[in-house]
Formats: C-alpha cells, structure tokens, sequence
C-alpha cells in the first residue's frame, strides 16, 4: 500500500494551494501572450536522447513497449517542445510563443526535498527569436510570475555560456583541460581550479555583481562571441534597471546551467532562504536544429513544488482550508437543483438522516446551512462553526514490534 | 552586510577550525560544551554538527557555509561549492591490510574480496573505478578489527599518522587520496549573501595555514 520512492499524494487542500499557483503562473505567461501546450508524458527514448545529450539519459525512467521500442518519462518539457514544434508546427509563423504546466519526471538515485521523481514544471518556450529581446522577455517573465504567486523580492542572478569561453581562451586554456576547468567553474571547486595555477581564472570564478563586474571580465576576454555576450549582459542590467528590478538581477559568471544545452544567455531565479533555485532558464540555439529546424529559442521553467516550499517557508502556508459548500441538502432534488442554479455549492446528503446527524454532517464539512425536505415541507436549519481537530500524522495502524 | 550562519564540525578538526575562524574575525568559543548554537557578538549564528553532517546542513541551506574534511565531502557527495583548502587536518583515505597477508608487497587479492569501512560511498567509487569486485562490510567503529577477526580482507580507513595501522600489525596497500579541511558554500546561498561570503573567504585564505 506505499508509495514509491521520491513521488507524493496531493490531498485537497494541498492541491488547491498547488493549483492556486498553477494558475497565476498560467496568468502571467498568457499576459505575455503565451499560449499552452501539452504533450505526451511518454516519449520515444531516442527522442529525448537526441534533444538532452547522452549523460542527461542517465535521469530518465526507462522502458520498453511490448515491441521493445524504447521509451521514456519526460524529464523535462523543452525537448518534447522542441519535438512537437519541429514536427507540427513548422507552418506557423515565427517567433512561437508556447507555455506548459506539466507534470515531469527522474530517476534521482536519491531523492530529496526539491529533487523529488514527480515534479511539476511551469515555463515558456519563445522560439524562432535569436538576441537580446527575446533572452530579456524570458527573464522579465520569470520575474514577474514569482511576484505574482507572492515572492516579489525574488533575485535573478543572469550570465552567457558564451563568456566562460572567451575567458578561457584569453588566458590559454584550451581542448579537454577547458572542459575540465568549465566543469569545475560550475560547481565553483575553486580548490581544484587553483591547481590550473591560473589567477585571472580563480578570480572569474568567484566574480559576481553589476557593471563593475563586467567590465573587470572584460579584460580576460578576447572572443567576439563572449565580447558580444558581456555587451548583451550590459544591456539587460540597464533594462532590468529600468523596470524596478535594478537590485535583484546580477551577474554571475560561474552560473552555468547545463553545459551542453545552453548556448548564451541564462538565469536563475532564488530566494534568500532557501538553498537551492526556483526557476531557470536560457537560450538553446542547436537543441532545434537536432529536429531538422534550424531555429534559435530561449525558455525558461519554474519548479512548482520548489515554489510551494518558499512560500511555505516564508508563513504562507498551504491553507487547511476546506473547499466550500453552502448548504446540505436532503430530501429533494428539487431543492438541491435550485440550491446549485443559485450559484451555492450544494452537498447532498441521505435522506432518511437525523436532523442531529445532518447537523453533525454540517459541522464536520463547514457547512453553515441545511435545508431538509420532507413530504412537501421544507425546512431550514443554522449551523455555527466548529474548530475541527485532525491530527498532524495520520494515524495509519501498525505494529513495530513486529517488524 | 548579511549575516552568516556557518556550521562548524565538532570532533577532531575543532580546535584548527575554531582558531582559523576567530584569526578571520569571528569570535569562536574555544570550548563548545554541550551547546548546539550559538550567535556571536557580530550577530553570525554558529552551528556545532557532527562533521559528517556538515555537509547537509550547507547543501539545504539551513547553513550558509561550513568547514569540514574532503574526506566527508567524498563520502556524502553533496552539492556544495569548496572555496579554499584551508590546509590543515590532513589526513589519507587509504586501503590497509593484514602485514602477513603481504597485500602491499603484491600478494594477489582473493577472488570474493571483502572489504570493510566506514566510508561505504568512497570505498564504492574506489573499487568500482578499477573494476574490481569486492563485497562492501559497512561498518561504525574500530575498523582495525575487522581483518584481525576475520570480517574482512582489507579496509579502508582514514589515517592520520598511522600509528593504529602499526599497533594492530596493518599496513597501507594503497593510499586513495589525501584530505584537508575545506570551506564550503552553498551555491545559491553564495549568490544571495555573496558580498559577506567573499569577505569571510578573503578572511579564511589571507591567514597561513
């Protein structure tokens, strides 16, 4: 009768708080004139291999059909995305603008509070748009549909894939010592960096901020890809500036999401208390050319689970609220009908019940209402409130001493 | 500036680790007693964790960053970022036989090889790179034994200066790696308090080891 490992049950009152923010981040993408999309969670194996690189394999579900076709869970919404557009949608005219709030899954080895097998995603795709408008929609989304679902002092810190490259070119690092050191530079292992006896390249590492920043990683630079890139960062502080959000977005130049789907621009999105981000995201120019569509994209996806847990954490509790019903009904479908076309929220009970059962039924539901029919007569009953008690734990029956 | 809470491991790297972190300006009892936390006069919160622990504490985030020993850092593979080596409580993760099995002159390894330790994940990833197939005897204490008894053909342990190795007639047939204590980051964390991690790590490294 359990559950496996590293996915949960929705109670009501959970759900309604998940679908809460569910629907505020479906707000935010439609205002930005986003528009939803949904797809399989069953893909072909080779598919999500093509799109997220043979390692990213290694998180992935895994089964055979009854021919032994592969397949796998999503892990994740933007190679199904990608899939979809470069199939069905190549007619329509670009950019595209696409939305998902979708169920994912992996295979964490051990999974962990933020990292669960089952997790919910919400976020955007914006494809057939290259440069900085596009790059700049993705952010300005994200940080507007956190201050929706109530996280309005939210940071973003922001960076290029395209810089890490320059900077290791300009202090000579090259071939595989460079995948190696972009690796290191990831995780920030500044110890292991330090062995490359490389100063500018420790000194990146660990360099964080605004324009001052930019310009100090200017110097190592030499590409003009990356050279471009840090123009590029320049330009989205100043807008983000612009909007108000001058003190929550900064540059981070070791903020490298993963290596080989990113080509440029990326972000993620945290809160000061909790240690891991809530959202992230940034431009995949080759992922759709892998379909045979040769267009650039950018996206950007939120962990709705994640997103509950800051919330929570700040006091903004999932509610034990119970959904609301007007008024208990029993006796008649007539009034029960009528009760509904008025617009009440109606629970309809058994008819041969006391009139202290259904008072007993009313309280334990919140009800403040009960309208009891009975060979023609109709009667109404006030019922008043009553703080229910559940325990926290339920109580589940066990025996430990035989275990 | 933001105010940290670092989580400082108890045991045998306390004393270095108090010393360092006071030399950085933060005012670090030299005896932790039986408090679990305490917040210093500058208002930076203190947790006192068992140094296995250190590391989940920095990764969830209820600790800023911490000082704990590489070797911990291997055996519970969390995600934080190590900012510096802070040189001292070194010490080698090594594997380690009976003298008269003469596994360290090249006798050659019994074909169903059992090995015990404390460091299950770290002897895993050691024996599992070469291929070689062992039996893992997760174990909580006095390693030593095990071959003595019979448990085991090797272990692997850490040492320090090998003198329990000589008392019990065990010698090193391979030394793994060699640890130090580490200062260690949250990475998220790093973003949100960078301006007061940066200094305490410019605090950290500018002091000799």
């Amino acid at each position: 009768m359990r559950l496996p490992a590293g996915v949960r049950d929705w109670l009501p009152h959970e759900l309604a708080r998940k679908r809460e923010i569910e629907q505020q981040m479906r707000a935010v993408f439609g205002r930005w004139a986003y528009e939803e999309v949904q797809s399989p969670i069953v893909e072909r194996f080779d598919v999500l291999e093509r799109g997220l690189g043979e390692e990213a394999t290694e998180l992935l579900f895994q089964f055979n059909d009854r021919r032994s076709t592969a397949l796998a869970l999503r892990p994740e919404m933007t190679t199904p995305i990608a899939r979809l557009v470069s199939t069905r949608m190549r007619e329509a005219p670009l950019p595209l603008r696409l939305a998902y709030v979708a169920p994912v899954f992996r295979y964490y080895e051990q999974p962990q509070e933020g990292r669960m097998r089952e997790l919910t995603q919400a976020g955007t795709e914006l494809i057939g748009a290259a440069g900085i408008d596009a790059d700049a929609e993705s952010l300005f989304m994200a940080i507007e549909a956190l201050a929706e679902i109530g996280l309005r002092d939210a940071r973003f810190d922001i960076n290029d894939a395209r810089i890490v490259d320059g900077v290791l070119d300009g202090v000579g690092i090259g071939g595989d010592e460079a995948r190696s050191a972009k690796h290191l530079i990831k995780a920030r292992n500044l110890v292991a960096l330090r062995q490359l006896d490389c100063p500018p390249l420790t000194e990146f590492a660990l360099r964080r901020g605004g324009h001052e920043a930019i310009a100090a990683v200017r110097a190592i630079c030499r590409t003009a890809p990356s050279l471009e890139a840090l123009d590029a960062l320049d330009s989205v502080l100043d807008r983000a500036a612009a909007l108000g959000y001058g003190d929550r977005v900064a540059v981070d130049f070791a903020l490298l999401r993963d290596l080989e789907y990113y080509t440029g621009f990326q972000f993620e999105g945290y809160v000061e208390e909790i240690g891991f981000s809530l959202c992230g995201g940034g431009r995949y120019d080759t992922l759709l050319p892998k379909f045979g569509y040769d267009v650039p994209a950018v996206g950007w996806t939120a962990g709705v689970e994640r997103l509950l847990i800051a919330l929570e954490r700040r006091g903004k509790h999932v509610q034990r609220r119970r959904h609301r019903v007007d008024v208990l009904v029993a006796g008649s479908d007539v009034v029960a009908a009528r009760e509904r076309a008025a617009g009440n929220v109606v629970r309809f009970a058994a008819a041969e019940h006391s009139d202290e059962a259904l008072v007993e039924e009313a309280r334990a539901h919140g009800i403040p209402r009960i309208v009891i029919a009975n060979n023609g007569a109709i009667r109404e009953l006030r019922v008043g409130a009553r703080a229910e008690k559940t325990p926290p734990i339920p109580r589940t029956p066990s025996n430990w001493d035989a275990r | 500036m933001d105010r940290l809470t670092i989580a400082i491991p108890k045991g045998s790297l306390y004393r270095d680790a108090a010393k360092r972190l006071r030399a950085a300006g933060i005012d670090v009892p030299t005896d932790v007693g039986r408090r679990l936390t305490v917040v210093t006069s500058d208002g930076t919160t203190l947790l006192f964790v068992r140094p296995a622990d250190v590391p989940a504490y920095v990764e969830f985030g209820a600790a800023d960053c911490g000082i704990v020993g590489k070797d911990v850092l291997w055996e519970t593979d969390r995600n934080v970022a190590e900012l510096a080596d802070l040189g001292f409580g070194y010490c080698r993760l090594v594997v380690a036989g009976r003298r008269i099995d003469r596994y360290h002159e090249g006798a050659p390894l019994p074909t169903f090889l059992r090995v015990a330790t404390k460091f299950s994940h770290s002897a895993e990833t050691f024996f599992a790179e070469r291929d070689l197939p062992v039996e893992l005897i997760p174990l909580h204490g006095s390693v030593e034994l095990a071959p003595l008894a019979g448990l085991a053909d090797l272990i692997v342990d850490l040492v320090a200066t090998g003198t329990t190795l000589r008392e019990h007639d065990l010698v090193v047939v391979e030394e793994i790696a060699a640890s130090t204590a580490r200062f260690v980051v949250n990475p998220v964390r790093f973003r949100a308090k960078y301006d007061a991690l940066i200094a305490l790590l410019d605090r950290l490294a500018s002091v000799p080891a």
